[in-house]
């Protein structure tokens, strides 16, 4: 069995944990640059605000007072993330992380009768501690839990859990799922399913293999098959991961934010020309610095912090932008920095990217792409002429709008709540 | 906490015989270890009022905030009251749990003595 914990409107949930007055609030996240909305609390999502709508389109709403607007604050939402798997993986003995709102459980060896309670627990236990609500589906194969996922988000009745365990139920849920909600039917597949008449997921499963071999290929028997109740998808494996790294020492130490700014955006434009060179993706990104350790007669501090982002990316700006946001994290004045390095992480292939279904800033991410395409080009092999701004001497971040970011409530001491 | 002793030595070269202390060596006091039980239920907040100055608690000193335990009685507790957070000692008899609700109970304050 598999469980699949979903975190409700999770970026939404964030904010709500040190803002407990947006509670029963309509409530808005937007993707980087404030461009398009990306998480919405249920009170938004009743106000008929669909998921990427541009932000102009609903900003009359925030000057009503009607919508709260938050600017992304991933720093926020990859440490709540984190708390939140640390208690899934101390609670069973395997997860896999799928995104920074979601993890399966593999349930294998658990005894089926204490799963509805441990889930339950977990559920509680997610809220309490860290202050978000979770969604659990529990289901034979991944693809199910999804599907049962949904429906303990979906329907009230559930309490958040929805257990898939009997063949009645099964059959009842595909009949509900359409088929474009199904894991791993993209647009393009569910289409071309349309056209042939499948709505939801019983449909699929009702035709027969080799005609869903003949048309959909391995992919979709595959699908097929795990809603049956077949496992098919497989377990990752973490030894595919691998990572990049780009560092150096610098000839002379370096003591400003600014100069190291430079350096840290130069690395990890590097890292990512490098993973599009290779067509690949990274969704983790860590950022380190080194004083110098022969230098006994100075302050010595070797931080280091990586960001979990919500896909894997690989355009310059992207990857760049989360460095110099690292870098502000860990840097402090008063030392003398002798190294600094980026390393990218958790790198899957670029066309097997997955898409959040918290929906992303799809427009943004292609002209993202175009310009890292058109660097690339000009660039040509080695030479470095087209830059971003932040490899010279200015903070990349500056450019950026985040008109209502929130404060690093969980990971800067200078950003904590205040008590009265 | 028998088993978490600290126990220091010297780090100097001792070339020949191997330091018989060096078994029994720790890093270093980690504060984080002592004072965060759970390290996936602890912020931290920082105090802007004198209101619980009686309880030892002043203004700039920040709370470890602890969300995993259950309030009991004499607990001393971050709550969201009237669209802020502040610090109220729980006692069941007295307080009304409807018009507030616990974020969190407080297990540490750190305090800044040295004025520097």
């Amino acid at each position: 069995m598999y469980a699949l914990v979903d975190c409700n409107n999770f970026f939404v949930s964030c904010e709500r944990v040190f803002r407990p007055q947006l509670e029963g609030k309509a409530v808005v996240v937007l993707s980087n640059n404030d461009g398009c909305v990306v998480s919405r609390s249920n009170e938004s999502k009743a106000l008929g605000i669909r998921m990427c709508t541009p932000f102009y389109q609903v900003k009359h709403l925030v000057d009503k007072g009607v919508l709260v607007a938050c600017s992304s604050n991933y720093t926020l939402y990859g440490d709540l993330s984190d708390r939140v798997m640390s208690i899934l993986a101390d609670t069973v003995p395997k997860i896999e992380i799928y995104s920074i709102d979601e993890a399966f459980l593999v349930l294998d060896g658990i005894c089926p009768d204490e799963i509805p309670q441990m889930c339950r627990d977990l559920i509680y236990k997610i809220r309490k501690w860290v202050g978000i609500p979770v969604s659990i589906g529990v289901a034979p194969t991944k693809t199910l839990a999804k599907i049962a996922s949904h429906f303990a988000k979906n329907y009230k009745g559930y309490k958040g859990l929805c257990m898939m365990e009997t063949e009645e139920k099964r059959l009842k849920a595909l009949s509900l799922t359409p088929i474009k909600d199904v894991w791993g039917i993209g647009r393009k597949l569910s289409a071309k399913m349309e056209s042939c008449g499948i709505v939801t997921a019983f449909d699929f499963t009702c035709r027969p293999m080799d005609w869903v071999r003949k048309n959909f290929m391995l992919h979709g028997v595959r699908t097929w098959l795990e809603l049956q109740g077949e496992v098919c998808v497989e377990e990752e494996r973490p030894d595919k991961r691998k990572s990049i790294c780009t560092s150096r020492s610098f000839a002379e130490m370096i003591t400003d934010e600014k100069s190291l700014a430079a350096q840290v955006s130069d690395f990890a434009a590097k890292c990512a020309r490098k993973l599009r060179q290779e067509g690949t993706a990274a969704s983790q990104i860590t950022v380190f610095l080194y004083t110098n350790r022969f230098r006994e007669d100075l302050g010595q501090y070797y931080p280091s912090r990586s960001l979990r982002l919500p896909v894997a990316v690989n355009s310059t700006q992207e990857i760049v932008s989360a460095a110099v946001s690292l870098l502000h994290d860990i840097f402090r004045p008063g030392y003398q920095y002798k190294k600094a390095g980026v390393i990218v992480d958790d790198i899957v292939d670029g066309d097997s990217v997955q898409m959040p279904i918290f929906g992303y800033d799809i427009a943004e991410r292609r002209k993202n792409d175009r310009i890292s395409r058109i660097m690339d080009s000009i660039n040509g092999r080695e030479k470095n002429l087209v830059r971003l701004a932040t490899q010279r001497d200015c903070l990349y971040s500056d450019g950026i709008r985040s008109d209502y970011r929130s404060r690093r409530y969980s990971t800067s001491l200078d950003d904590i709540i205040e008590i009265h | 906490m028998e088993d978490d002793k600290k126990e220091f030595a010297g780090t100097g070269l001792h070339p020949g015989f191997p330091s018989p202390a060096q078994d029994y060596m720790n890093p270093c006091i980690d504060l984080n270890k002592e004072l965060v039980r759970h390290p996936a239920a602890t912020f931290y907040g920082r105090v802007v009022s004198e209101s619980m100055a009686d309880a030892g608690v002043n203004e700039g000193d920040i709370l470890v905030i602890d969300r995993s335990i259950e309030p009991s009685d004499g607990d001393l507790a971050v709550c969201f009251v009237d669209g802020e957070f502040s610090l109220r000692r729980i006692d069941s008899a007295q307080q009304d749990f409807s018009s507030f609700s616990v974020w969190g109970v407080v297990t540490y304050t750190i305090k800044k003595l040295y004025r520097k």
